[in-house]
C-alpha cells in the first residue's frame, strides 16, 4: 500500500524557514485553510503551523553542531491520533496513507493532539478545529497543475533542495532510495508510531588541507607555476617553507 | 498539561451524581436480598432528581471544552475505539436509564423492569466512570497518568463524592444507614489517600524518554534547544506545559491532599469515635472532599507531563546515568499495560 512522506536531508538543511513560510503561505488560502493568526503584528504574534523548525546544538563546546529540524506531522503508519478520535474526524487514507482530519466532523476536543508524541497537530482557536499538516493533498492530486508542481508546498519551496517527497513503500521512489542510501531515520522510534516522514542523518565533511596541499604542489601539476605564483603573492611562512623544499 | 477547567466541573458533577446512585441503589438492590430496609420513594426521588441534574450540569459544563459544541453528539461514532467516544455515549446512556428507573421507581410499575433499570444505571455509571479513567489511562505519551493507578482512583474518588454526601443525607432524612456510610466514607477516603500517593510516588520511578531518544541521537551526546522556530508560545508549548500550573504545583498538591483526604478523614473519623454525627460535620465533609477534589484533579493535569515537550526541552530532565563505568541505556519501551 502507498504511503506518501516527506524525506528531510538534515545535511542540507539550513533552517531558513523557507518551508515553513510556503506551508503557511499556500494552506492558509488553499483547501484547508486559514491557518488564523492571532496579534501578527504585535508584540506577541502567535498562529496555526503546519509547519516548524527547530534548532538544536549537540556537542560540547568547542566540538559542536548545529542543525535544523523542520517538523510536520509524520503521518505515521501506525497513527495513535486516528483511533483516539470519538467522531472519526481524523483518519487516515488508504490510498496514500495521508492522516487528514475533517473539519466537518471535528468537535475541537484536542485529544488527538494529547495523541501525537511529535506535537504536529495545531488547534485553531478561530475555526475551533484541529489543524495538521496534509501533504498539500490539494497540490498532489491537481492534474491542472504541471506535473513536477505536483508537490507540497515546502518541497517545492526549500532553496537547498533538502526535502523530497514521494511513496515510501516504492522501492523504485527517490524517497524510498535516498532512505536506503543513506540511513534514513525516524523521530521518537520507541513509541510505537512507526511514522513515515524520515530525515536523513548529518555527515560530517572534512577537508584534510596537508593532503590538498601535497598533491597540488607537486612539480608535475599543470597548475603548478600558477600555485607557485600565489604562494609568494600571499607570502605567507609555511608555503614559503614548502616552496623552499620543492624547489 | 494544561487543566481545562470544564472537565473538572465535568468530574465533580458526574462523580457525585454516579457515586450518589452507586450507593442509593446498592441500598435498594440489597433489600430484594432481604438486607435492610430500602429507601423510602420521596428520598429516592430528591436524591434521583439531584443526581439527574448533576449529570446534566456535568454533560453541558464538558462541553464547553469543545471547540463545536453543537456536533458534540457525533462522539457516539467511533464507539470501537476511542474511549472519549464511550464515556460520551455511557454517560447519556446513564443519565437517560436514570430517568426511566426513576420514573418505574416511582409510579410503582413492575419490580422486574424497577431493578433491570437500576442494575444497567448502576453498569452504565460505572463504566461511564471506568471510560473517562481510561482516556487518561490510556494515553501513553503522558507517562504520569498512564498506569491503572490512574483508573482505581478515578473510580475511588468518584465513591468518596457518593460515600460522604450519602453520609450526609442520611443524617438529612434521617435514615438507618449513617453508621454505614460514615464508615464507607472512611474506608473509600482511605483506599482514594493510599492509590493517590502511590500515584504520586509512582511518578519518582518513572524511566523518562529523553531528547536524543525523541530526536533518536546517539543517547550519550549533549543536546540542547537553540531556537524553537517561534518567538512566542504557540499551541503545543500551552497546551502541554502550563508553566503557571508547574510553578504552583508545589503548593497547591499538599492543599489538595489535606482538603481531599486527610481533612474529612479527620472530621469522618470524629463523628465515628464521639458518635456526634450532625449536619455541619457530614456537611463539611463532603464539601471538603468537593473543593478538595477540584484541586487534585488540576494537579492530575498539571502534574502530566507530556512527551512532545521533549521537542522544546520542556520535558523533566532524567538524561542517561553513569553507571560501574559505562552509560546505562534506559529502557524506554512504553506498552499500553
Amino acid at each position: 500500500m502507498a504511503q506518501f512522506a516527506l524525506v528531510i536531508d538534515l545535511n542540507t538543511c539550513v533552517g531558513c524557514h523557507a518551508c515553513a513560510t510556503n506551508c503557511k503561505e499556500w494552506n492558509t488560502q488553499a483547501a484547508f485553510g486559514p491557518l488564523s493568526d492571532f496579534d501578527p503584528y504585535g508584540a506577541n504574534p502567535e498562529g496555526v503551523w503546519y509547519n516548524r523548525i527547530m534548532t538544536y546544538e549537540t556537542g560540547e563546546f568547542p566540538n559542536t553542531q548545529v542543525f535544523h529540524l523542520p517538523k510536520s506531522c509524520l503521518h505515521c503508519q501506525d497513527a495513535p491520533c486516528v483511533p483516539v478520535c470519538p467522531t472519526g474526524a481524523s483518519y487516515k487514507r488508504e490510498q496514500d496513507g495521508i492522516v487528514l482530519v475533517n473539519y466537518d466532523d471535528c468537535i475541537g476536543c484536542k485529544l488527538c493532539s494529547w495523541s501525537c508524541p511529535y506535537g504536529c497537530r495545531e488547534f485553531d482557536e478561530a475555526d475551533k478545529v484541529m489543524k495538521k499538516c496534509t501533504l498539500c493533498i490539494d497540490r498532489i492530486y491537481d492534474e491542472t497543475l504541471p506535473p513536477e508542481h505536483r508537490k507540497p508546498a515546502c518541497v517545492l519551496t526549500c532553496p537547498a533542495r533538502a526535502r523530497f517527497f514521494g511513496d515510501i513503500e516504492d522501492p523504485n521512489s527517490e524517497v524510498y532510495k535516498v532512505i536506503e542510501e543513506r540511513n534514513g531515520f525516524v523521530l521518537f522510534p520507541d513509541m510505537g508510531t512507526n511514522p513515515a516522514n524520515h530525515y536523513l542523518p548529518r555527515i560530517e565533511t572534512k577537508i584534510n588541507l596537508e593532503e590538498f596541499e601535497k598533491h597540488i604542489l607537486k612539480p608535475d601539476n599543470p597548475l603548478f607555476l600558477e600555485v607557485m605564483k600565489r604562494h609568494h603573492v600571499s607570502n605567507k611562512a609555511p608555503q614559503e617553507k614548502q616552496v623552499e623544499e620543492v624547489g | 498539561m494544561h487543566p481545562p477547567l470544564s472537565l473538572i466541573f465535568f468530574f465533580l458533577t458526574a462523580g457525585t451524581s454516579i457515586g450518589l446512585y452507586i450507593f442509593m441503589y446498592a441500598i435498594e438492590f440489597l433489600q430484594l436480598f432481604g438486607k435492610g430496609q430500602g429507601l423510602p420513594k420521596e428520598v429516592i426521588l430528591k436524591m434521583g432528581i439531584l443526581e439527574l441534574i448533576l449529570i446534566g450540569l456535568g454533560a453541558f459544563g464538558a462541553s464547553f471544552h469543545l471547540g463545536h459544541k453543537l456536533r458534540a453528539w457525533k462522539a457516539i461514532k467511533r464507539f470501537r475505539t476511542s474511549w472519549l467516544s464511550r464515556e460520551a455515549v455511557f454517560s447519556g446512556a446513564y443519565g437517560v436509564s436514570l430517568l426511566v428507573y426513576l420514573a418505574l421507581n416511582q409510579l410503582g410499575a413492575n419490580p422486574f423492569f424497577e431493578h433491570f433499570f437500576g442494575i444497567l444505571t448502576f453498569v452504565l455509571g460505572v463504566l461511564s466512570g471506568f471510560s473517562t479513567a481510561m482516556i487518561y489511562a490510556s494515553n501513553k505519551f503522558v507517562l504520569e497518568w498512564n498506569t491503572s493507578i490512574t483508573v482505581i482512583y478515578y473510580l475511588l474518588m468518584y465513591l468518596m463524592l457518593g460515600s460522604t454526601l450519602m453520609a450526609y443525607f442520611s443524617y438529612l432524612y434521617n435514615l438507618p444507614y449513617l453508621g454505614t456510610f460514615i464508615f464507607l466514607s472512611f474506608l473509600f477516603l482511605a483506599l482514594g489517600l493510599g492509590f493517590r500517593l502511590a500515584f504520586n510516588i509512582r511518578q519518582f520511578y518513572l524511566k523518562r524518554p529523553t531528547m536524543n531518544e525523541a530526536l533518536n541521537l546517539p543517547h550519550n551526546r549533549p543536546i540542547r534547544v537553540i531556537d524553537t522556530g517561534s518567538t512566542t508560545d504557540n499551541y503545543c508549548t500551552e497546551e502541554f506545559y502550563y508553566r503557571k500550573g508547574k510553578e504552583m504545583l508545589s503548593t497547591v498538591i499538599p492543599v489538595a491532599y489535606l482538603l481531599t483526604f486527610v481533612v474529612p478523614l479527620f472530621l469522618v473519623l470524629y463523628a465515628w469515635i464521639t458518635g456526634t454525627a450532625n449536619t455541619w460535620i457530614l456537611g463539611l465533609t463532603y464539601l471538603f472532599v468537593l473543593v478538595g477534589s477540584a484541586l487534585e484533579r488540576w494537579s492530575f493535569f498539571v502534574e502530566g507531563n507530556h512527551v512532545q515537550n521533549l521537542f522544546y526541552s520542556l520535558y523533566p530532565e532524567e538524561g542517561y546515568r553513569l553507571r560501574k563505568g559505562y552509560m546505562e541505556r534506559k529502557e524506554t519501551k512504553i506498552s499500553l499495560y
